[in-house]
């Protein structure tokens, strides 16, 4: 750990909490953008509600487009943030440290956004509160058979425990802040926020036990969720959708986005913020690698489907595949592929898993491919099913784009709000990176 | 107003608090807490405190989820029995699903409530008896002794080279 | 009138009642208030009690064929038009058309009272006394001129008391009634008249043959009586003890009729007779002829199948094929007609097809000519353009037009349109502004056949009553009435008719009726048998005719053609627009064409040879060039039409007739030549060849079904008879399933389709979008599949050894409420489940539209209403109250009528019995003329459904997505090649 030589538990404190600083016109020139795209696309759902889902490209028998892709893909985004604060600290990887608060925001923020999906795409959004088992007068409970439900419970839970997650985790940092910031506002919430936390060994005793159940426990949700998921497809008998490889298929391909989208992320702020010293080439490295197996296990995904397609001798299903590859959204495949598949394989080269311009900009085309994934799936697959008299092509209207655009502003609006008011980098694990100062070492 | 006198020692080095700790044992005060800024083992040995109680509310939490996951999808479903596609009204294996995430979410906000619970926040020391800097580079240990004590506390803590000793109630 | 008799009272005392009752809710509603406000009834009317239907037996009048129906009456509104069982024409079934009069009913666009121009530059409502008085002084106005003879009342063919009162009227004011149809079959009697000496239109036996020759008959569309015949066919071509009949069809094109037949014969238009004679002369040299030729011999020998070929195109062994099939399958029956054989020599066409008929022995056993049609009595072609012509002279003072559109249905060169501009005063008494009505200076609206009294006689053996089942929706009036009425107000004609109303005039009529009928009891029960009946049927004795010696003078000459183009035209009448009348209704609209799927527009139908010589594709546009004008439209790329040969569907363009049918498509008559068959001096539709050249202009063709193969999904499946011969066992093995299967007590209702019986004609879907509130969405709409139909008609061509290189399948597709339904447990909120009586049950109201069970639909048959559609004033008075308006955000499909399984269990449970097989029927199979749909319980093993269902044909659609459907599909039959 040669670049964490000049670190100093002090310089760790001064650097996190100089980046909760008075905004930069840099920031607010982010900021403000997003606050009107998510109005627009606000806007566009008001007129989807008023007016009729019809004013979504949506059609017979495409009845699912554009916002279940989105939900899908932010869930999956949602996903590398819990894997890399909780399964890699279970497998205590070092590399984890400096970056998982980020990409615990991330998760936060990613399931935010995910979450309205199901709502947004609903025929009677006013009624969504239906899917929930809720005491009523006419004793209506809702069908616990039905993978949507099961959809509702994966999800919520899996906010409400990242959630937590992300929160127990920031308290000593919390503290840390507390004790520096003077002005009172912030002094006071800071003050709020960090429960009171002085760092006793007491504290620090029951803090780690805890933390350990939530890695514990969110290791196993973070897997469940995405095969919830998965099975909202593959429980139908759609050609396309009914396979048994999708929970390990869209969990892996989870991971893959979320750490492209990590990437995404860190890049930018570690150079803005400079933080080289703690966000180092070593993590990169170690998430480039994790890339190149999840990519590997998406490309095998791909064959396998074509190879089960054929080898089922079943029309519907080879002609699914077929179309898939060779139909009118051909275009879309293809790029799937070339994103998700060829462009991640020049990082089996250390050179380029270190460096930074190329794993940015592999990462901008992984986010690109795994959002079509998700497309190609849904939307293929419904427009080409059992029976050919039903077949029909369906294209996005701007109602949808306007949403889906909205949704990106809307991730990236908590997200930068959280650059500014909360510790971006541990600071109590950065600490326990360093050498322990002790008198002997220093005569 | 309880005679008891509380008395805070603040070092820069991991390896002096350690030292003074045991010290302060031998001079016969035991009632001691000590602050880091990060966890630490070498802290958790020497102070050796007793096993974390938090698994018990995890274990708890867990089970409590598991017997509602039960619970919701078999009444609700015998409630308002509905046939769908010939299957039986009380069918488990897609019930496995909601049980096991009710399990993990009620498990998780247990273990919440379970460090909330124990790890006595704000009640663990008198906020005289901190300083801000314990949150960033410097350990802390205090002392809680009888006003008689107060004498030997301090000739340790300066003996042991104490950058600061802070006094409560003085 | 006290002195009347209970019936009519009744009766008359109802509709008085029922006046009352509609035409509050006419002003509540005409004010723009939400027509879901109950309107109370102050004093509750006897004989109706709210949520009870009541149905009235009337006859429709939306085509020459005059069947018999059914309306249903809601609380004072009629919202269900069935086919009436009691009638011989349709005996029980009906078609698009008939069920889509409804929309005719409540049209929006229909006119709402008298209009005129007589004191004001355009048209201005005003009441129907000066209505009546501005009419009645333009008569005595020309006949104080002296003028009387300039008086012109055409109208369609009115057979019946209406007809007879106006032919009354013309005569006292000296003036002459044309009846006028766009389909006058005139070459027909005149083929009569040459071959028996009769100048008729026979009724035909076609349920009797065993093989039916049709040359250019579409008789599953729009020939003579489509229902009838179509009902009849399905009887002779469905599966029965091992066989069935044999239907080959000779035509240019392949039109919906062609594709039920087992063989089309694609031939060279207007060179049918020649086939004819070839094969009657082969028939005669093999010595099958009953009557060996009967002296026809040396005529016919000249026609050798050599020579017949090189003419016809149709290659020699399919001559002699269908010459030993015709002679050896008796009875058979050779059927001619339709545009197709009506060129320039149609009349030579149908002699020879009689004399075919007559070597073969069916005259007087398939063809009668006891019992004739009545459309034998539309006046000719020529006292149209010799009215045409006279109007020009401004020898025409006063024009009726009479439920007729001259100025769509005739060629554009006869200048119909300018030529009544000449004429000083026209009046019409449409109810619909359409082109002709356009021109007119007073409008009198008549009531539609639903408002109003009246008879119609469509043969000889059928007297058919029309009888108002509801007070009128605007304020129109019945034109007898108003005849009646004026004639009361010119004092000439005082004294003339002793009736003061249409119904006293139709009554006396009837009295003359019942005088000739025997053993019907007195008039009053006479009367009122016909009204319960729907009219008064006779039987008449079959007449024996023998071939004339005329034929033998006869010279078959060939066809001529206008125009020096590469193409042969051909506009051919539509099954949902007839000759355009039916245009201005959305159902008959948005109803797919059954073998382009497409809607809402016209297209022309382009063989795939001559649209890559074109240079053209699906949706393209091309130009249609005759000497007589021009028309642009979509191509629709199709191998069931001869390559030198271009169709278009009459029926749309439209430049009036409401928001439904102006500006839509193309109208083809506009091109044809004013060329008349020689010998009958009818309309030649089929004398034009045509250029076209590809316009570079492309839009998405507009169609439901974009695929025409089953991709090997074995969706519409076949078998041939020696197949079924051989008796293959249909595997009744259980489907190992991971569930045990599903009990059910009494009921498990199922249904059963003989794909052997459909034909396509897509009147289940019309009948229920009727029944079940489906919404129409529109053009832009369904042009995004965003169409609402409960139930479609797949079809297929499939790959084919025959003649023709294809054969068509049709397969109604609706929701299969299977056993197993893969939408069921899909629903987060149990929207959609299984009911125990086996019906896939859907609740609007806990739908959250989320649309998982669509997504899951094997069949695909579920619709999304993605808007909440809206159904203009007064549109909406037709929807069923028993059955719910779906808003957007939910979910719909077929519910098996579930209204109409309640209704009659709460009947059997009423006298504590279970609902018996056949008690009721669903919409799609009650109107189903070909009876290819039945439903029923498939619990009770005695119900016909649940026999059909373990039929040996029975096969479910997609099996081995083990869905266990309730619908049973029968195979397709196809003949082995002889």
């Amino acid at each position: 750990m040669s670049e964490q030589s000049t670190l100093t538990y002090a310089r760790v404190n001064d650097d996190v909490i100089r980046m909760l600083d008075k905004p930069s016109f840099k920031w607010w020139a982010l900021f403000l953008p997003t606050l009107l795209f998510v109005g627009f696309g606000l806007f566009c759902f008001i007129h989807q509600v008023h007016t009729g889902l019809g004013v979504a490209g949506y059609r017979h028998p495409v009845f699912w487009g554009v916002y279940i892709t989105d939900f899908v893909f932010w869930v999956g985004i949602a996903h590398s943030g819990t894997l890399i604060s909780a399964i890699l600290f279970l497998f205590r990887a070092n590399f984890r440290m400096s970056i998982y608060r980020i990409a615990e925001g991330m998760t936060v923020f990613a399931v935010l956004t995910a979450g309205l999906f199901p709502i947004i795409h609903l025929g009677r959004p006013w009624n969504f509160y239906w899917l929930f088992p809720y005491p009523n007068q006419r004793e209506l409970w809702v069908n616990f058979k039905s993978p949507l439900l099961w959809d509702v419970f994966a999800v919520s839970t899996y906010l409400t425990v990242s959630s937590v997650f992300f929160f127990i985790g920031m308290i000593p940092d919390i503290a840390a802040i507390r004790d520096r910031v003077t002005e009172v506002p912030r002094k006071i919430i800071y003050s709020i926020l960090s429960l009171g936390w002085k760092g006793s060994n007491w504290e620090w005793l029951h803090y780690s036990r805890a933390y350990l159940f939530f890695a514990a426990f969110a290791t196993p949700l973070v897997l469940s969720v995405h095969s919830v998921v998965s099975w909202d497809f593959a429980m139908s008998n759609l050609p396309g959708w009914h396979t048994t490889i999708f929970a390990p298929y869209f969990v892996a391909g989870a991971i893959f986005s979320g750490l492209g989208m990590v990437i995404t992320l860190t890049v930018p702020i570690r150079k803005i913020f400079h933080l080289e010293d703690y966000i180092t080439l070593d993590n990169y490295d170690g998430m480039a690698k994790l890339i190149i197996l999840t990519s590997g296990i998406v490309g095998y995904a791909y064959g396998i489907e074509f190879f089960m397609a054929w080898y089922s001798g079943s029309p519907a299903e080879w002609g699914q595949f077929y179309y898939r590859a060779t139909g009118e959204y051909a275009l879309f495949y293809w790029i799937m592929v070339v994103c998700n598949v060829l462009i991640p394989l020049p990082l089996w080269f250390k050179s380029i898993r270190r460096n930074i311009k190329i794993l940015f900009i592999i990462s901008i085309f992984i986010n690109i491919g795994m959002w079509f994934e998700r497309f190609n799936i849904i939307v293929l697959s419904l427009s080409h099913g059992f029976d050919p008299a039903a077949w029909g092509i369906y294209k996005p209207s701007w109602v949808e784009v306007g949403i889906t655009v909205g949704s990106f502003a809307w991730f990236f609006m908590f997200f930068l709000i959280f650059l500014k008011t909360l510790p971006s980098v541990s600071i109590a694990e950065m600490k326990e990176l360093l050498p322990v100062p002790r008198k002997e070492a220093k005569t | 107003m309880s005679d008891k006198q509380g008395v805070l020692g603040i070092f820069s080095y991991l390896d002096v608090t350690i030292e003074t700790v045991k010290k302060l044992r031998d001079a016969g005060f035991n009632n001691l807490r000590v602050f880091s800024p990060f966890p630490n083992h070498e802290i958790e040995e020497v102070m050796d405190e007793p096993e974390s109680i938090v698994r018990f509310f995890t274990l708890g939490g867990a089970m409590l989820g598991a017997a509602c996951g039960v619970g919701f999808t078999v009444l609700m479903s015998s409630d308002w029995p509905i046939s769908v596609s010939a299957k039986p009204i009380v069918s488990l294996p897609p019930f496995m699903i909601i049980i096991f995430e009710l399990t993990i979410l009620m498990g998780a906000l247990a273990t919440l409530l379970g460090f909330l619970v124990n790890s006595r926040l704000r009640r663990d020391a008198p906020r005289t008896m901190y300083d801000t800097r314990l949150s960033e580079d410097k350990f802390g240990v205090m002392i809680t002794c009888s006003k008689d004590g107060l004498k030997d506390v301090e000739e340790i803590l300066t003996s042991q080279g104490a950058e600061d000793i802070k006094f409560d109630g003085v | 009138m006290s002195e009347d008799k209970k019936g009519g009272i009744k009766r008359r005392d109802f509709l008085k009642i029922i006046g009352v009752a509609g035409g509050t809710a006419a002003v509540a509603s005409s004010c723009s208030e939400p027509v879901e406000q109950i309107i109370p009834y102050v004093i509750p009317p006897e004989g109706i009690i709210p949520g009870v239907p009541n149905y009235y037996a009337s006859t429709c009048r939306e085509c020459p064929a005059g069947c018999g129906i059914i309306v249903k009456n809601r609380e004072g509104r009629a919202i269900k038009i069935e086919g009436n069982p009691e009638s011989p024409i349709n005996s029980g079934s009906s078609c698009a058309m008939g069920q889509a009069a409804l929309q005719g009913l409540y049209n929006p666009d229909r006119i709402r009272s008298p209009l005129s121009n007589i004191n004001a530059d355009e048209l201005q409502p005003l009441g129907w006394a000066a209505a009546e008085t501005a009419l009645t002084e333009k008569i005595e106005e020309l006949r104080g001129n002296g003028k009387t003879g300039n008086i012109v009342f055409i109208s369609n063919n009115i057979t019946g008391t209406l007809g007879n009162l106006v032919d009354q009227w013309m005569d006292a004011l000296g003036g002459t009634h044309i009846q006028y149809e766009t389909y006058a079959h005139e070459p027909l009697k005149e083929a009569n008249k040459i071959s028996f000496g009769i100048d008729k239109i026979p009724t035909y036996h076609i349920e009797k043959t065993k093989y039916l020759l049709s040359f250019g008959a579409d008789f599953i569309e729009t020939w003579l009586s489509p229902p009838e015949y179509t009902k009849q066919f399905s009887k002779m071509h469905s599966y029965e003890d091992k066989s069935i009949g044999k239907f080959v069809h000779v035509e240019p094109r392949a039109s919906l009729t062609a594709s039920s037949a087992d063989e089309w014969v694609s031939i060279k238009p207007g060179t049918e007779g020649m086939l004819a004679l070839g094969i009657a002369n082969a028939v005669v040299q093999s010595g099958q002829s009953p009557n060996g030729g009967g002296g026809l011999r040396g005529m016919l020998s000249q026609y050798s199948a050599g020579k017949v070929s090189e003419i016809t195109g149709v290659p020699q062994q399919t001559i002699a094929q269908i010459a030993k099939e015709f002679s050896s399958m008796q009875p058979s029956l050779a059927i001619g007609g339709g545009v197709s054989v009506t060129g320039t020599n149609a009349t030579e066409t149908l002699v020879a097809i009689n004399i075919l008929n007559y070597v073969a022995g069916n005259i007087g056993e398939t063809v009668d000519f006891g019992d004739t049609l009545s459309i034998s009595t539309a006046d000719s072609f020529q006292d149209i353009t010799s009215l045409v012509s006279s109007m020009e002279n401004g020898d025409i003072d006063i024009l009726f037009i009479y439920d007729v559109n001259p100025v769509f249905t005739l060629p554009k060169q006869l200048n119909f349109k300018e030529a009544a501009g000449k004429v000083p005063f026209v009046v019409s008494f449409s109810s619909f502004m359409d082109e002709t009505t356009e021109l007119a200076d007073l409008i009198l609206p008549n009531n539609t056949p639903i408002e109003s009294w009246g008879d119609y006689s469509p043969r000889e053996s059928v007297h058919g009553l029309v009888q108002p089942v509801m007070t009128p929706v605007f304020n129109t009036k019945g034109t007898g009435d108003v005849i009646l009425s004026v004639s009361g107000q010119v004092e000439e004609l005082n004294g003339k008719f002793t009736q003061t109303t249409f119904y006293d005039y139709l009554q006396d009529s009837w009295k003359k009726i019942w005088a000739g009928a025997s053993g019907v009891g007195d008039f009053d029960t006479f009367w009122n048998d016909s009204l319960e009946k729907g009219g008064y049927y006779e039987k008449l004795p079959a007449r024996q005719v023998s071939i004339s010696k005329a034929v033998s003078s006869v010279r078959f000459p060939e066809p001529e053609f206008t125009g020096d183009g590469d193409f042969y035209f051909m506009a051919y009448p539509s099954y949902r627009y007839y000759d355009g009348r039916g245009a201005n209704k959305p159902w008959l609209q948005e109803l797919p064409d059954a073998l382009t799927t497409g809607v809402w527009g016209s297209w022309v139908e382009v063989h795939p040879d001559t649209a890559k010589k074109l240079n053209v594709k699906l949706g393209d546009f091309l130009s249609i060039e005759s000497p007589e004008g021009v028309i642009e439209t979509q191509v629709y790329v199709y191998q069931g039409i001869r390559p030198d040969t271009l169709s278009v569907m009459i029926g749309q363009g439209h430049t009036s007739y409401g928001r439904y049918a102006k500006g839509r498509g193309v109208n083809p008559i506009n091109i044809l030549p004013l060329s008349t068959d020689a010998l009958s001096g009818g309309f030649a539709w089929l004398s034009t060849k045509v250029k076209a050249s590809n316009v570079q202009k492309h839009e998405q063709f507009v169609q439901t079904q974009y695929t025409t193969t089953q991709h090997d999904r074995d969706i519409a499946q076949a078998i041939s008879l020696t197949e079924l011969e051989k008796g293959l066992h249909h595997e009744e093995h259980p489907e190992p399933d991971f569930y045990p299967p599903r009990e059910y007590d009494r009921y498990r209702w199922g249904m059963a389709i003989d794909l052997q019986k459909c034909v396509g004609c897509g009147s289940c879907i019309t009948a229920c979008y009727a029944e079940n509130n489906v919404a129409f969405v529109g053009k832009e709409m369904v042009a995004k599949r965003r169409d609402m139909a409960w139930i479609r008609i797949e079809r297929y061509f499939e790959e084919s050894d025959n003649n023709a290189g294809f054969e068509t399948r049709f397969l109604p597709m609706l929701c299969q409420h299977c056993g197993n339904a893969p939408c069921e447990p899909v629903c987060p909120v149990f929207a959609t489940y299984h009911s125990p009586e086996g019906l896939n049950g859907m609740v609007y109201n806990r739908c959250v539209g989320t649309r998982y069970c669509a997504n899951n639909c094997t069949y695909k048959v579920r619709k999304f209403n993605w808007f909440t559609y809206k159904w203009p004033e007064p549109l909406n008075w037709q929807l069923n109250p028993d059955v719910t308006v779906r808003s957007k955000g939910v979910m719909e499909k077929c519910t098996f009528c579930v209204q109409r399984i309640n209704h009659a269990k709460d009947l059997a449970k009423d006298d504590g019995r279970d609902v018996r097989d056949g008690e009721f029927k669903v919409a799609c199979e009650q109107a189903c003329p070909a009876e290819a749909i039945v439903f029923g319980n498939l619990e009770d093993h005695e119900s016909k459904a649940s026999k059909l269902s373990h039929d040996d044909r029975g096969y479910k659609v997609l099996a081995a997505v083990n869905t266990q459907p309730a619908i049973t599909y029968l195979k397709k039959v196809t003949q082995d090649k002889a």
